[in-house]
């Protein structure tokens, strides 16, 4: 085969799961210019449990409202939950790490040790009980799951600060006297660019996934806000009299979650094959 | 390697002490209490203040907070888990009857997992770089995707309701029907993982000389698979699933919610619902216990064959 | 004219065969039931647990003094033959029946009650059940380690007994629940804890085996005290909280009855062999918004009047809940003796709310910040999404906080809220329903809505020391009238209970205080059954 056109293909990965993250972003921002419909204002309960067929392209729930248009508004709280709390979980992990890392010592025991607690905690079960805790709120499944999920990146940062550390140059500018922190800066961030970025693409993922099962058991986001999760959980009764309601909020998180997590695959491919920086 | 596994023995020490602790703080902090639920969820009957405080006193839950730990953890060394609040009964009872269900779930989800990733890694490694490695590559990762219990949901209806073949949920008598269902939901967003561990470790090895020597002497790719191939890729196979099934020992919940699996997973969310306090530390403790345990035996098992990874565990 | 009489006697003899046929009760067989409230049963000791879930499973395992009447809707004797009640209505007199066996083949006598009443009075940690006795003189006392001896019960013989209450109550509506049970004393002392999960009782059933989580089997009990009872062999108690899989096993036959859900309502009343074994009662329990009067708007009746106008109840149970709960009027539920048919109710007047919202100088409207809920699908958040559309037309805003059942709890007992919405028990005793909205009793004792009206209190006095139930319950029904006036809730609906059963059980019945409390001694299945000979 060409060699070229095997080259593509082995980068499908990047390319499906690049234009799949793609369209749910373009989605999420224009949302106010495709949905035909307010996600909340237009409850009318006289047309409650329509099934699909115009104007209501994909149905109605229970309240009344378009399902279409709470879809394409749910994938703004789901990118923004993903988003948010992926990038708090960078911030946490790689602060860790980096300190852990350069400074050493007991500092880095403690983080250590903090991370593997935390991985020994399943994560949903951790989520839900700081839920239970802060009570409900959008904000709040952003500290929940933001504060759940660092200790990958901890460890990537860790690992990259420890190799960085007895690098012969850097060693020199130490003796120099360059600060450790700009040092942490400028040598070991942009070597970690990389996994970085594969484990929030993941990451991303994971946490649409993990608000779904928040819904599930009743702590996700606040109704009215349309989140997938929560439309599916709320229509889970009625998946077998009023399947419309379930089936498109579950594609739309299928489909996103499949594009982050083939888009992180094939980042994966090309920046950092052999690493196996696992997430499941 | 002896002294090495007595040395992560000890650590577990510290470390589910650390969670257990940080466990405590946390639910005894949670809004409300298991007096408010021992009704049910409507309003039942009046509960009032006086009720609500006695039953506090008779739990122990008017002292402080590090008086409550204390006798926590001495409980823990002589082995007494406590009483849940609202059964009454002691938790290690408890907790005795809902690890079987939970431990066959995990590991029928885990032999799911690998009997179709393993397949399907290999057969991608073989294809690599052509259409169906991608396309089974898509289709291990779906699997990954998928809310579990929209996928639960949707088996449940196509497999139970519309073909009949098997019962909905439940335990029932044990019986194999009932738990193909829920090990198969839970079981599935493993195979994408299995299945692309499988891939890279045969990748790996058929890129290696010797292999590339046996090739060029004529093997039948066949043949080459079967003998070199396949021991070392199982190797590298058994430790991933080992090492995922403390995680999957956890992930449990959703799955034993949705399909009423008598398991660990379901109790802790409800102990944790009702604020039985006692229960839901009883149920961390075995998860997180499996959890560490389970690790500790895999590495174990790696150093044992492979001896460069034993000469690191000083 | 002989014509005309042999068709006469025809008919006659035709109905009368055929009323014969269905008193013809078939005996043996297994019945596949549920447990549909939530995860695993706590305990089968009923004195430990106020979960309904333990309850209807262990009611058909043991008895006690009174147990519940479906077909006239209130409490009647059990265990005791006959009862003697002072003038002044604090001392009751029973006999027990000769006949009563425990599961264990020794007679059930006065002895077993006093020392079962006794155990429930010392229990410690406290037992759920003692709160339905605690108005026998000597209880409290008792309870509290004073005396030693429960001295408001006196043996009188081995099968007569006196019990003095220090209040003039009605005790048939405390001991009808199923948690002030008669167990045999050496049973008790020789499992200690096991009792819970190796019960025996005087019921109908015997306990057969628990598996956790998955199901509860019981067996007929064949020197049970009512003649020729139970009818079933075995009962099957299968242990499903999930609505959706409850209605996969009964449409695939592994259930021989369910509790019908508000989704599958309409399915099933559409279907044309369902619809026609399916019964419905008004259950006790009252499912309604409540506000808080410190929340200033809410602090006008006319406001609060307002949201009743304003809002489409009849059509949100229609569609949201598809048609299974009865319309509110008033606290009490249709199934109540105090009940008033024509009582007021707040149709929906969406032009007499936004008057009565101007008139209170609330034009604009105003926001309610903290409106709490479940994520429960018959009386949570979804109904507070239902209302949002119509509030938003008088100007209020809802800001919903959906948290999970204690947390909610927590906070209305604190009264952390503007808005709750919730189900309040409403049966089966009126008077003792509508007090909990006496002016003196405070938010901890179940007002959370400090519901403050003398004229109120007044009435429920009177009734307290009515003579009659009648008379009773027309001084309640007024009382109903005064809170449904002043509106201080948003009055929703009365839960529609529905059991659907497959044709061949029979003898289920209409259990206003709970659906689930099925007495299962009368109750038995045809040849057509699949389980019809399993034993």
């Amino acid at each position: 085969m060409n060699k070229n056109l095997r080259k593509l293909i082995r980068q499908t990965n990047l390319l499906v799961g690049g234009s799949i993250t793609l369209f749910v972003i373009t989605v999420a921002v224009f949302a106010p210019l495709l949905a035909p419909f307010h996600p909340v204002d237009d409850a009318d309960l006289m047309v409650s449990e329509e099934p699909p067929g115009a104007p209501y392209y994909l149905g109605t729930d229970i309240q009344g409202r378009d399902i279409l248009s709470r879809v394409i508004y749910g994938a703004r709280i789901s990118l923004a939950i993903g988003l948010v709390s992926q990038t708090l979980n960078t911030i946490i992990g790689v602060l860790f790490g980096l300190s852990a890392g350069f400074f050493g010592g007991w500092w880095d025991d403690f983080v250590m040790g903090l991370t593997n607690i935390m991985l020994s905690i399943p994560a949903l079960v951790f989520a839900l009980a700081i839920m239970a805790l802060l009570g409900p709120g959008l904000i709040n499944v952003f500290i929940a799951m933001g504060f759940t999920n660092w200790s990958f990146s901890c460890r990537i940062t860790r690992s990259q600060a420890l190799s960085a550390k007895s690098l012969d140059y850097v060693k020199a500018a130490r003796a120099l006297g360059y600060g450790r922190i700009r040092l942490m800066f400028t040598q070991i961030l942009p070597n970690i660019i990389g996994p970085i970025l594969i484990i929030g693409t993941l990451g991303v993922a994971w946490a649409i996934l993990l608000e779904a099962a928040l819904s599930f058991l009743g702590l996700g986001v606040q109704p009215p806000t349309p989140s997938w999760g929560g439309m599916l959980s709320a229509a889970r009764e009625q998946l077998f009299t009023a399947p419309w309601i379930s089936i498109f909020p579950g594609i739309a998180i299928f489909i996103t979650v499949l594009g982050l997590n083939l888009l992180g695959d094939g980042l994966r491919d090309i920046l950092d094959p052999h690493t196996q920086t696992q997430h499941s | 390697m002896f002294a090495y596994a007595v040395r992560r023995l000890l650590q577990f020490i510290p470390t589910i002490l650390a969670i257990s602790l940080i466990i405590f703080i946390l639910l005894n902090v949670l809004p409300g209490n298991a007096a408010l639920m021992s009704r049910g969820e409507q309003d039942t009957g009046t509960l009032t203040t006086e009720d609500i405080e006695e039953m506090k006193r008779d739990w122990g839950l008017d002292k402080p907070l590090w008086y409550r730990y204390a006798v926590y953890l001495k409980g823990l060394v002589t082995g007494d888990l406590g009483k849940s609040f609202l059964r009454r009964e002691p938790v290690n009872q408890m907790l005795k009857e809902r690890i079987w269900p939970t431990l066959k779930l995990a590991m029928t989800a885990m032999f799911i997992a690998i009997c179709l990733g393993v397949p399907l890694g290999f057969y991608s490694a073989l294809r690599q770089g052509r259409i169906a490695d991608t396309v089974t590559m898509i289709g291990a990762v779906s699997g990954v995707s998928m809310p579990q219990f929209w996928l639960g949901l949707l088996l449940m209806y196509f497999v139970s309701v519309k073909l009949q073949l098997l019962p909905p949920q439940g335990y029932g008598d044990g019986s194999i029907k009932h738990i193909i269902l829920p090990a198969f939901t839970l079981g599935i967003g493993y195979v994408g993982l299995l299945a692309r561990t499988t891939r890279a470790a045969v990748v790996e090895i058929l890129t290696l000389d010797y292999i590339r020597t046996a090739r060029a002497k004529g093997l039948s790719e066949l043949l080459i698979n079967q003998k070199h191939v396949m021991r070392n890729a199982l190797i590298l196979v058994l430790t991933t699933a080992g090492l995922q099934f403390g995680d999957l020992m956890a992930q449990t919940v959703i799955v034993e919610k949705l399909f009423s699996w008598p398991g660990l997973g379901s109790l802790l969310v409800d102990s944790i619902f009702q604020r039985d306090i006692p229960v839901t530390q009883g149920c961390i403790l075995v998860i997180i216990s499996t959890f560490l345990l389970v690790n500790l035996i895999v590495d174990l098992l790696y150093g044992v064959i492979d001896p460069r990874i034993r000469a690191s565990y000083k | 004219m002989k014509k005309w009489m042999i068709i006469l006697a025809t008919l006659f003899l035709t109905g009368f065969l055929l009323s014969g046929s269905a008193y013809a009760v078939r005996k043996g067989g297994t019945l596949n039931f549920m447990a549909p409230y939530g995860g695993d049963l706590s305990t089968l000791d009923l004195t430990k647990t106020s979960r309904y879930q333990d309850y209807l499973v262990g009611m058909n395992i043991h008895r006690g003094l009174y147990r519940w009447d479906a077909q006239n809707s209130v409490p009647v004797l059990d265990l005791p033959e006959s009862v003697e009640i002072s003038e002044d209505k604090k001392t009751y007199t029973f006999k027990l029946r000769p006949n009563i066996k425990f599961h264990n083949g020794r007679q059930l006598v006065t002895d077993d009650v006093i020392w079962s009443f006794t155990r429930i009075a010392t229990m410690k940690p406290s037992a759920p059940a003692f709160r339905y006795i605690n108005m026998i003189e000597g209880a409290k006392d008792l309870h509290e380690g004073k005396i030693s001896e429960f001295t408001g019960i006196k043996k009188i013989d081995d099968l007569t007994f006196q019990i003095v209450l220090s209040a003039p109550i009605d005790l048939s509506y405390s001991l009808w629940f199923p948690a002030v049970v008669i167990y045999p004393k050496e049973a008790v002392e020789r499992l200690g804890d096991a009792f819970g999960t190796n019960p025996v009782g005087c019921g109908p059933f015997k306990f057969v085996k628990w598996v956790k989580g998955s199901e509860v089997i019981l067996e007929k009990f064949d020197d049970f005290y009512m003649e020729g009872m139970p009818y079933l062999d075995k009962v099957t108690y299968k242990i499903m909280g999930e609505a959706a899989a409850r209605d996969l096993a009964f449409k695939a036959k592994e259930l021989d009855a369910t509790i019908v859900g508000a989704v599958n309502y309409p399915e099933y009343k559409a279907d044309p062999v369902i619809s026609k074994n399916m019964i419905e009662v008004a259950e006790m329990f009252t499912r309604l918004v409540g506000m808080n009067p410190d929340f200033k708007p809410f602090a006008d009746k006319r406001v609060r009047q307002a949201i009743n106008y304003a809002i489409p109840a009849d059509l949100i149970i229609e569609k949201i809940l598809k048609g299974k709960a009865f319309p509110a009027r008033g606290y009490l539920p249709s199934s109540s003796p105090a009940f008033d048919p024509n009582g007021k109710k707040y149709e929906f007047n969406l032009e007499k709310a936004k008057a009565l919202m101007k008139e209170a100088g609330y034009e604009d409207g105003f926001v309610v910040e903290r409106a709490i809920g479940t994520a429960n699908k018959s009386w949570g958040t979804g109904i507070y999404e239902a209302m949002m559309p119509y509030l938003k037309k008088i100007g209020i805003e809802l800001n919903i906080q959906q948290m999970e059942g204690a947390a909610m709890d927590a906070r209305i007992r604190s009264s952390d809220f503007d808005m709750f919405i919730w189900s309040l028990d409403s049966g089966p005793d009126s008077l003792e329903t509508m007090s909990r909205w006496k002016s003196d009793v405070d938010v901890g004792s179940g007002n959370y809505v400090k519901f403050k009206n003398a004229e109120f209190d007044k009435l429920l006095d009177q009734a307290a020391v009515a003579k009659t139930d009648a008379e009773k319950n027309e001084l309640v029904k007024k009382a109903d009238a005064i809170f449904t006036e002043e509106a201080p809730v948003w009055f929703f609906n009365y839960n529609k209970a529905i059991m659907a059963f497959h044709p061949w059980v029979h003898n289920l019945s209409k259990v206003a205080p709970e659906m689930m409390f099925q007495d299962l001694t009368a109750v038995w299945v045809d040849e057509t059954s699949p389980r019809a000979n399993e034993k």
